[in-house]
């Protein structure tokens, strides 16, 4: 688990992977499983409705840690039963999954905020992205002083700029 | 060196039916819910769910902080997954080349039952021997390399 350096927006955002729009969409969650924000820019096939899929996203997650966590072949000290409760940045985690159809790329910060990304399959590495968006996060939503802990993010300027950065990197 | 911790089959319902790797790492009972655990969340439940677009056939590639998890699905059902370093390479090759070996050792012969697990010695020999190989080659590769080096350097 890394730790971010400071809070400020690093100077430069990261270089494109691959150019064209190929976002899908992106959930933030917090700690609780809360879904703090759903953004959708590319999405034929939805088999849910929007809180089912949410649910189904974090259990997802959920169940993935949990799994890397008790496979984890590295470390040979007692990794207790599977699907033991983990604090953020616990155990081992993953960072993407790819199917035919798409890419999902996560990352969970100290305080456990769950950033998730979907793309297109062929996007390459995009940790140092999602850093940057959780950059954004904290630039824009929790240094708004309007913005309450824990409830859904409304910040039209986080949305705008979030598009425009997802637009450019996938 | 591209290290492949382990290896496991599970059939189409979702059960493991065969495990390769180091024994002491993981016991009988975890790698039975490790099996199934990615059986559920491979198959047609959650991720084709989650799939933003139509046609997925669940997860092919894993990627976690210390290691990678490929995964290969039969036109049956059957799920072949490898856990490997991170950034093994041709590891696709390797699940379709074990799949070869699961159809000619496993379903041809005549003394297993379908579905059950997998109790072939051919099969364990011959298994064995393609992920040695796959180190084997790994290394002729790296020899070969330090040699040309060697050789151009003189």
């Amino acid at each position: 688990m890394q730790f971010f350096g400071g809070s400020e927006i690093s100077p430069s955002p990261p270089a494109p992977t691959a150019s064209g729009n190929n976002g899908h969409m992106m959930y933030v969650f917090n700690r609780n499983g809360v879904c703090l924000l759903y953004r959708e820019w590319n999405r034929p096939l939805r088999t849910l409705d929007a809180q089912q899929d949410h649910k189904l996203m974090f259990g997802l997650l959920f169940s993935l840690k949990s799994l890397t966590a008790k496979m984890d072949p590295t470390s040979a000290v007692e990794k207790g039963n599977l699907g033991m409760p983990q604090l953020p940045g616990q155990g081992c985690s993953f960072h993407s999954f790819r199917t035919n159809t798409y890419k999902l790329s996560f990352m969970e910060s100290p305080s456990g905020i769950k950033i998730i990304l979907v793309t297109h399959p062929r996007t390459g590495d995009l940790r140092e992205s999602l850093k940057y968006i959780y950059n954004l996060y904290v630039e824009y939503v929790v240094k708004n002083p309007l913005y309450t802990p824990g409830s859904p993010i409304r910040c039209e300027l986080f949305n705008t700029t979030l598009d425009q950065y997802v637009r450019g990197i996938a | 060196m591209a290290a492949i911790y382990t290896l496991y089959i599970i059939r189409k319902s979702g059960g493991l039916i065969y495990y390769y790797g180091s024994a002491g790492r993981m016991d009988t009972n975890d790698s039975l819910r490790v099996a199934s655990l990615w059986h559920s969340m491979h198959a047609n439940a959650i991720s084709q769910q989650l799939s933003p677009v139509s046609g997925c056939l669940g997860i092919e590639l894993l990627q976690a902080d210390t290691f990678d998890l490929h995964c290969f699905q039969s036109l049956t059902g059957a799920k072949f997954f490898v856990v490997c370093e991170s950034g093994a390479q041709h590891m696709e090759n390797l699940l379709k080349f074990v799949y070869e070996l699961y159809t000619d050792y496993v379903l041809k012969n005549p003394f297993y039952h379908m579905e059950m697990p997998i109790h072939c010695e051919l099969f364990d020999i011959n298994l064995t021997q393609a992920v040695e190989k796959d180190r084997v080659a790994f290394w002729a590769d790296e020899i070969h390399i330090q040699l040309l080096s060697h050789f151009y350097s003189d």
